[in-house]
Order: structure tokens, then sequence, then C-alpha cells
């Protein structure tokens, strides 16, 4: 599961996942083809393609600056691409201005007009489609009684919390029934509580109206819990898009492996012209994609390693975390590598800083990349 | 050396409630002098205007040869002024903010030209090649005091649109299907009420109190009528630019109490002339 060329063969596997998860789906397609975008020197898109089937929630994930945010407004039609082209439905809206393009956004910050209340707010979008007053007023309060804000429907912005205006700029942008919506880190300026509730809230609408969504957000868990699948963005590219459960179980690059989730680097040696590598004693298959030659690193995740106190074993432990009803157990391994290993707390209960410990790679392929120091 | 390191060792601290409490105590007697000062030196020229005056002149100034037709034109003028400097003023602050934020520095030394260069310079040199019949018109002064306008209502705006988030409230706007216009006119204007009517106070009361460019141009706007008329009977002049302080005073409180009002309701800031000032949710 490579990048750019492999997007729509993606595109179907997300969607039959998503249907399982999301239930009756509809909607618009929505395509986005080798779209490039320059700002000075910086390349902010470098010929990125991506497909998301109707009613699919996809997620794009990366770190700051890698074209994420760009992608999205060039879909939401606030930035032109150099070259590509975005298809609504097979059809090329590249040169259509945002305010035709029929798409509901929510932004990162907050984005409620302060001269109207909530509900005018939600009512703003319906007015531009000329629709008539006492409708108008009808649909913007039902939007917000399904975000639960009904009692606050004569609020101005300034008296609603954080977390209640992106309530009401998610109703608003739902108003419309728009045939796309656009998430710009919605969640991202919210305290941790806020933006669980508001995540699920989002999801749930989402799944319920089946509106095609494309979400940018630099959280990790956000994009893993929420989204049918998720994109990771690196330097403009996409590095990979997949189901949440494949892209932390088979990442397709050491980039992907690296940024979603905790990975260990164990270095190893290559063997059988790169097909398998020897790692902690132990000889394991390569998985595809990594170099098949030069000194590399196996990437292994915690839960994929296994610890236990051993007189002369060939690591000590050098700290725990207590995560509930999972340890993360920090081991220096000889060579002073160090490594992270996720054991039940209960197992951890005999291992203490300074004791000493076997970590073992059970015998199942890894991930290869070129060493780090 | 003892004595010197006694010396030298500060007082114990005073306890600081007794401290803050001390400094309550005495910082509104300062607070009351300086007021009085600020007080004598604005009201003592009043009072010694209105006492040169004298009660009756207020009687006749209204009915003086001159008063209400320079009045008007004065009012007149303010209009056209602030209708101009709005209409170009607005939308050309809302394309920088929006646009062009790199040229915001270059655009606001451009507006404070009028305030370096000498109103009398200005007026020199448009009269030397402004068309004829537009040189008798009295609109004439009326663009340019748009010039003269130009620096006030520019601030005035660019401090208002500095309060409010542009770029993101423009394209929501336009992401719900709202185009330009109506992103102009439903969203940003609405936020910018206390921006408009801090550059109306300042553009009124800056036309309604111009000689200079006025009595170049051999217009007699109210200010112009003042010095003249203070040829033939100084106590009604007099009298006239106590009225016209007073009006433009009342006028000025009634636009704060307005704008103040409306800025309270939808959570914007307090009304001041340069108003810059962020809105606040209520946390998370």
């Amino acid at each position: 599961m490579t990048a750019n060329e492999t997007t729509t063969a993606k595109a179907a596997a997300g969607t039959a996942g998503a249907g399982a998860a999301g239930g009756t789906r509809g909607g618009t397609s929505v395509s986005l083809r080798s779209l490039t975008r320059t700002f000075g020197a910086t390349r902010a898109l470098d010929e990125m393609s991506l497909d998301i089937a109707p009613g699919e929630l996809v997620a794009l994930l990366g770190p700051s600056g890698c074209g994420k945010t760009t992608a999205l407004r060039i879909v939401a039609g606030f930035e032109f691409a150099d070259s590509g082209e975005v298809l609504i439905d097979g059809r090329d809206v590249s040169g259509v201005p945002a305010s035709r393009r029929d798409m509901g956004m929510v932004f990162q910050s907050y984005s409620l007009f302060p001269n109207m209340s909530a509900l005018d707010n939600v009512a703003f979008g319906l007015r531009m489609r000329k629709v008539g007053g006492a409708d108008r007023r009808k649909r913007a309060a039902e939007l917000l009684e399904m975000v639960g804000l009904a009692p606050q429907a004569g609020q101005f912005p300034h008296q609603l919390s954080g977390g209640q205006q992106q309530r009401v700029a998610l109703a608003r942008a739902l108003a419309v029934e728009p045939r796309v919506l656009l998430l710009d880190e919605p969640l991202s300026a919210l305290d941790a509580k806020v933006r669980l509730q508001l995540r699920e809230q989002i999801r749930n609408l989402q799944q319920r109206l089946g509106t095609t969504t494309l979400f940018v957000t630099h959280d990790q868990e956000e994009a893993l819990s929420m989204a049918d699948r998720v994109g990771v963005m690196r330097a403009g590219k996409l590095e990979q898009i997949a189901q949440p459960a494949e892209l932390y179980a088979r990442p397709a690059t050491a980039f992907v492996a690296e940024f979603v989730g905790t990975m260990n680097r164990l270095p190893g040696e290559l063997g059988d012209e790169g097909r398998s590598i020897t790692v902690l004693g132990v000889t394991v298959p390569v998985q595809e994609g990594g170099p098949d030659s030069g000194p590399v690193d196996a990437l292994v995740r915690p839960e994929n390693l296994t610890v236990a106190p051993a007189d002369g074993g060939n690591g000590i432990v050098t700290g725990l975390t207590f995560l509930g009803a999972v340890t993360r157990v920090a081991v220096r391994l000889s060579g002073d590598t160090e490594v992270a290993v996720d054991v039940s707390s209960a197992a951890a209960l005999p291992m203490t800083p300074g004791t000493a410990v076997q970590v073992n790679l059970p015998p199942v392929p890894v991930l290869v990349a070129h060493h780090e120091d | 050396m003892a004595a010197v390191t006694t010396e030298r060792t500060p007082a114990p601290a005073p306890a600081p409630a007794a401290a803050r409490a001390r400094r309550r105590g005495r910082a509104p007697v300062w607070r009351w002098v300086i007021l009085l000062i600020a007080g004598l030196y604005f009201l003592l020229p009043l009072y010694a205007a209105l006492r040169f005056a004298g009660l009756k002149a207020f009687g006749t100034v209204f009915t003086s040869p001159g008063f209400v037709p320079s009045l008007w034109l004065s009012i007149r003028l303010a209009a056209v002024t602030w209708l101009i400097s709005m209409v170009l003023m607005i939308p050309t602050t809302v394309y920088v903010h929006l646009r062009m934020p790199g040229m915001r520095r270059l655009l606001e030394s451009v507006t404070i030209l009028p305030i370096v260069i000498p109103p009398v310079v200005l007026i020199i040199g448009v009269l030397q090649v402004m068309p004829l019949s537009l040189r008798a018109s009295v609109w004439m002064l009326g663009l340019e005091y748009v010039i003269l306008a130009m620096p006030f209502a520019y601030r005035a705006l660019d401090a208002g649109l500095r309060a409010i988030d542009v770029k993101t409230l423009t394209e929501a706007s336009n992401s719900l299907g709202g185009g330009m216009f109506t992103t102009l006119w439903r969203v940003l204007l609405p936020n910018l009420r206390t921006a408009v009517l801090s550059a109306t106070i300042l553009i009124v009361a800056m036309v309604l109190g111009e000689f200079t460019m006025a009595s170049l141009a051999l217009k007699e706007t109210f200010p112009v009528w003042i010095v003249l008329f203070d040829q033939l009977n100084a106590n009604i002049s007099v009298a006239a630019s106590i009225f016209a302080l007073v009006v433009t005073w009342l006028f000025l409180m009634l636009i704060t109490v307005i704008a103040t009002r409306q800025s309270r309701r939808t959570g914007g800031a307090e009304v001041t002339l340069f108003t810059v000032a962020p809105r606040e949710t209520i946390g998370n």
C-alpha cells in the first residue's frame, strides 16, 4: 500500500470498510488529480492524487508544512493549484470560485460571524441560497437542535464557549447540505475533553448524513479514530492512504511507521539478498518497501516485542510508564539501543529500573529502514 | 564598616497589603490634581470665550447673516467627504488586508502624507491644475477633504479590521455561497461598525474645523464665516465658535453611545477612535 499511484484502489477498499462502519452512504465523490502548488521556492503539493468515495470520511494527517491544509484549501476553492485537477462527481471544478462550489467548511479558528446570533449564523448559507425566512429559521433551528445547541439559538458568538462555537460552525456548514464537508483542524483550539466529545459528534453526524468529508489534522489519534481512511502526507506527497488499522499495522514507509504510533528502531543485518534481517539474534522476513542493502534498522512497535526478567539477559530496564492495563517498559539493550516494550501491567510488576531482562522479537515480517545513528 | 553597613541596609519592606492600601489612598489625590489641571487647561479658554461673547450674543448668532448657509455648506461637505472616503477606503483596506497584507505598511505611509504635507501646499497645487469648472464648485473642496481625511479614515478602518479575523470570516462567507459584495455588506461591514463610526467622528470633526483650504479656495464654510464675521462682530463670532464646539461634541457623544451600545450587544470592543481589541470567547 504505497503512495499516489495506488490511491484509486485504496478508495474502493476504503469504501468497503467505511460502509461497514457508517451504514447508509450517499453523496459525492471527490478526486484530486496530480495537484501541484508552489509558494516561492516551497513545493507545498507535489503531484498529489487522492480519491474519496461518496460518503467517505478521509483524514489527511501529517506534520506542519506537509501540504495537507493546502490540499484542503484547493478543494474549497480558496487556493488554486499550479497544475492538476479537482473533480467533484467527475466534473472539474478547478476554475469554480469557492462561493459556487457548494461545500461546507469548518475552520481551525473560530469563524462565526460576530454580528449574528447562532441561529442567524446557521441560517446564513440558506439565505445565500434564497431560502424563505420561515423555512430558513426552521431549518437552522433543526440544525442547532442536532448539535445540541437549541437553547443557545439567540446567543451571539462571544456568549458561546469555544466548543459551542465550533458546533454552531458545524451546524452552519451542514445547513446548506453541502456536497462535500471540509474540516480544517476544527478541534485543535479546544481542550482535550471538549475535543473528544466534539470528535464523536462530528463522526456521528457525518455517518448519519453520509456527507463526503475531507478532514485535515496533525493529531493522529483524531485521524485514526474518526476517519474511514487516513492519508499520511509528507513534503507535499501522499505517502500512504489506508484504513486506520492497516496504516498502523502495515505502514508502507519508514516515515509512516514512525509518524503513526510509537516505533522502535533496532539495528540489524540484512541477509538472503535483502529478504530477511537478523535482529536480537533472530532472523525474520523483511516486509516490502524498505532498502535491500546497507546498514539498516528493523522497525518494530512496542507491542510486537516481548520482555521478561532474565539474569544475563540482553537489556536492563531504565524506566516504566504505567498506562492502565498496559505498562510501557523502557529497556537499554547492549549496544546502547533504547527500546520501548508494552507488556500487561501485571507482567511488569517484577520489573523495576535496573532489572536485567531479555527482549525478544517474534518471527513476524518487519519493515526496515536505513540505519539512523 | 558596621555603621556603613547599617546605613546601606534597606529598611524592612512594608507589608504588601499595607503598601497597597497606602498606594490606593494616595493615587486618587494625584488623579484628581491631574484632572483638575487638565480641566482648567481646557475649560478656562472656553470660560473666557463665553465671558467675552456674553449670553446675549447667543440669541442673535442664528440670525446673523451668513451663519446658516456657511454651517449648511460645512455639513454638506462633511457628508460628501464621509461618503467618498468610505466608498474609497473600505474596499481598499479590506482588499489590502485580504490579498496584499504585505502592502499595509506602504498604504499606511501613503495615507499619512496629508498630515506631512501642509494644507496650503495641497490646495495651491490643486488650484493650479484643477479645471476652472471644478475650481468654481464647492464640491472641489469635498474632494480635497477626502485627501485630508485619508489618514483618519484609513487608521480607524485598519484598526477595526485588525480586531477581526477578516480572512477567516471572508472565507467562511464564501464557502456558504456569499460573493464578495455580500461578504462585505453582510459580514465585514457590520463588524466594522465601530471603526466606521470612529472614522465618521474624525472626518466630521476635521471638516467642521478646517479653515486653511476653504479660505484659500474662497469658499465660505463655517470656520471661514467665523473668521470673517469676527471683523464685523467679534462677540457673535465667538458665540458661534462655542456653539459649533458644543454641537460637534454632542454629535461625537451621540455616535459614541450608539456605537458602544451596538458593540456591547455583539461582544465587540469599547468604542475609541482607534480601536484594536480582540474579541474573546468564554472558554472552551
